[in-house]
């Protein structure tokens, strides 16, 4: 490793950890400071004053903010997210139930707005200024106005209650729980137990909510594409390639496309933060038994140490993605240093 | 002329100074700016046309949006009721007054609300067999029946004929799971989307723009925080920190704006700093320091001014991403008190009934929020290349 990655690296850490600290804190305030009492929101109106006192003293702020906000910060350092008021454990565990679940259907969906994105994207830059570039911008544009959730009960509507080819909720078909989990995504449990019923139907849940989430995201990933090709395809040496008589489509996607793909690739990572707010509504929408579902459920159930936790956790995934995704960039590009 | 030239030549001043009317001046434009302008008109026409029915949406729309006005699910284009008699037996003329007989009429569908509407006097019945046995055993004289029904129904040789073809009134739409009726519902709906998704916006960009201007100008150790706040909160994934906001603000129409307006404000920030750095260094307000320009001026006359075309841009863009999110809290039941009319609760609702097969409650909303959103998308991608014509070399 040379000098300089190394001092990216470093610079790139040292960066995150403040960026962690201020996202806490935001959190911090947002949830305990700014006007509006948990209490009262977990509750809402009408809940007795006994009640609302009793539950200000156990999520514990009864307390002085700064003893708060010490208790806070030493639990997210720690990884401890306090024990679920509604369920008789954990959040870390509650976390560790579902988390897998989200990260299976993200999984999927970034094929999906992989496929589509680099696809059109590449298509439409190869054709640029022509009827089909603009029939893909403004489609792309279109489709990515289409709220998630609608998108997802259209296709619940069309292929589940319509057509009853596809299952339009949760992760399994009732009944056909695995007796055991070993990474928690049902796909590649079921291919390392070797249960193809069981991959199968995974499988089959998860077309629908892979999709919905997957095509939204394809939609900027191919403007996002495009724009990138474009920039790949006016340098020289696809000139040069031109000049010496190279086909336009040999040029565009195996000069081309092969040059754009690594910042391709890196927006892909930067569009994480979306992938997470798009899955909270897909989770909604197809009863999805993932993180997003976990944070609205729990919502409801009045549990608040459970969505803090949560939030938290989003918090520290999105900053710790991010730092892999720049530090990779590093190790792929070499002109990238502070 | 004008109608040979190709694009790339430029027109002649009078070419561009005609008096020409204002459609044809909209669709000369792509002349200078090139098919972007198709876009931007696209946008910019769903749009108006959006706005004037929700402005108008007293006149425009058909009923109240949280009046219970039909029967339950009745499907679009449905709720005119036939009245149907034995053949050669009906007690009324054709086109006659009503006023005194009994109808028999189905419980809870819209020939019963038609019946209370009329004043008459009404016998119910469980479901359609019963009410069509009533008729043909003689317990009633007249019924309401669905048009549509009333159609399949009612040939010849069935026994009964049509005494008048249309009474009541008809759903466009349909109606909801409480018999509202969704054409007004959508109408109205559309103030409380531009609203929520306009003042969101609205206060994003006044902290953003503030903030922004701030950070570039002073430099420094503010910048730095500021910038590593902005950065935070822009890698925070949006929805979660609208849900969060809007949980702990509690229900109502300017809290929401409010939990949605802390997602965008990175946005404005970012270009606005990015801006400002940039014509900070720009010969021209170098010029205007060394002259001895205070810094309050520099910023209020050189550098905010060149900052407004980009934040035009983020503007339009941010609405739609706006609208897109508060469809989603209301979907997930957040945010807004149920009596306003809303198509993110309405899709929640239909969501319900979908497996029911009521198709209409879960299309059309979100037709609309998908033609909202686009329109101001198209707007803002049109416009973005139109005033950066450097950035539409692409």
């Amino acid at each position: 490793m040379s000098r300089g990655l190394q001092r990216y690296i470093l610079v790139r850490i040292g960066l995150t950890l403040p960026m962690v600290l201020i996202l806490v804190s935001l959190v911090f305030i947002v949830l305990r400071v700014l006007p509006g009492d948990p209490a009262l929101a977990i509750l809402r109106e009408g809940a007795s004053e006994e009640a609302l006192a009793a539950f200000r003293a156990a999520i514990g702020i009864d307390r002085p903010l700064h003893i708060q906000y010490f208790d806070f910060i030493t639990g997210v350092l720690t990884l401890d997210f306090g024990e679920s008021m509604t369920r008789n454990r954990p959040v870390v565990e509650e976390i560790k139930t579902f988390f897998p679940a989200t990260v299976e259907l993200a999984i999927f969906s970034m094929l999906i707005t992989a496929t589509v994105g680099i696809g059109f994207g590449a298509y439409a830059a190869k054709n640029r200024k022509s009827g089909r570039d603009y029939g893909i911008r403004v489609s792309s544009i279109i489709l990515y106005s289409i709220p998630i959730f609608w998108l997802g009960l259209m296709f619940q509507m069309i292929f589940g209650a319509g057509l009853g080819w596809l299952p339009v909720s949760g992760r399994l078909d009732p009944g056909n729980t695995p007796a055991y989990t070993i990474t928690g995504l049902y796909t590649i449990d079921a291919i390392i137990m070797r249960d193809w019923d069981l991959l199968v139907d995974a499988l089959r849940h998860l077309i629908l909510p892979s999709l919905t989430l997957g095509l939204i995201l394809g939609a900027i990933f191919i403007r996002l594409t495009r724009a990138n090709m474009v920039d790949v395809l006016e340098e020289d040496y696809i000139t040069a390639g031109r000049a010496r008589g190279l086909r336009e489509r040999t040029l565009a996607y195996r000069h081309g496309l092969r040059n754009a793909f690594i910042p391709i690739v890196t927006l892909l990572g930067l569009q994480f933060a979306l992938l997470l707010s798009g899955a909270i509504l897909t989770e909604t929408t197809f009863s999805w038994p993932g993180m997003g579902r976990l944070i609205v459920d729990r919502i409801y159930d009045r549990d608040f140490a459970t969505v803090q936790g949560s939030i938290v956790f989003f918090a520290l995934l999105v900053m710790g993605f991010s730092l892999i995704v720049d530090i990779a960039y590093g190790f792929i590009d070499p002109r990238i240093r502070y | 002329m004008a109608t040979t030239t190709p694009d790339a030549v430029p027109l002649s001043i009078r070419e561009l100074t005609a008096d020409v009317g204002f459609v044809r001046r909209i669709l000369r434009g792509r002349k200078w700016y090139g098919t972007e302008w198709y876009i931007t008109v696209l946008g910019g026409t769903i749009l108006v046309v959006i706005t004037a029915a929700t402005l108008l949406a007293p006149v425009v729309a058909p009923h109240d949006p949280n009046e219970f006005i039909g029967a339950a699910f009745t499907p679009p284009g449905g709720g005119l009721q036939t009245l149907v008699a034995r053949s050669g037996e009906s007690p009324v003329a054709p086109g006659a007054e009503l006023s005194g007989q009994t109808v028999g009429v189905q419980r809870n569908r819209n020939g019963s609300n038609l019946a209370k509407e009329l004043e008459l006097d009404s016998e119910r019945y469980q479901n359609q067999e019963a009410l069509l046995d009533g008729l043909a055993g003689g317990e009633v004289d007249l019924i309401f029946l669905d048009q549509d029904v009333a159609k399949e129904l009612v040939t010849s040789g069935s026994g009964f004929e049509v005494v008048i073809q249309e009474l009541g009134r008809r759903y466009f739409l349909g109606t909801d799971n409480l018999g509202r009726d969704i054409t007004s519902r959508l109408t109205w709906g559309a103030r409380t989307v531009l609203g929520v998704a306009i003042s969101s916006a609205l206060l994003a960009s006044v902290v953003g723009i503030s903030l922004g201007l701030l950070s570039g100008f002073a430099g420094g150790r503010i910048d730095r925080v500021l910038s590593l706040t902005m950065d935070s909160i822009y890698s925070f994934p949006g929805l979660l920190l609208a849900i969060i906001m809007a949980v702990m603000l509690g229900p109502g129409i300017f809290n929401v704006a409010v939990a949605i307006s802390v997602i965008y404000i990175p946005t404005f920030f970012r270009i606005v700093r990015g801006q400002v750095l940039s014509i900070k260094e720009s010969l021209y307000v170098e010029a205007a320091r060394s002259l001895g320009a205070k810094s309050r001026n520099i910023l209020r006359m050189y550098i905010f001014p060149n900052v407004i075309p980009s934040v035009v841009i983020v503007f339009s863009l941010n609405i739609a991403d706006a609208i897109l999110t508060a469809a989603g809290l209301s979907f997930i039941g957040l945010g807004l008190p149920p009596d306003v009319p809303d198509w993110g609760y309405d899709l929640s609702k239909g969501h319900q009934f979908l497996v029911a097969g009521r198709w209409w409650m879960i299309t059309f909303p979100g037709v609309m929020i998908t033609l909202v959103a686009a329109g101001f998308s198209l707007l803002g991608e049109g416009l973005s290349e139109i005033l950066n014509p450097r950035l539409s070399e692409n």
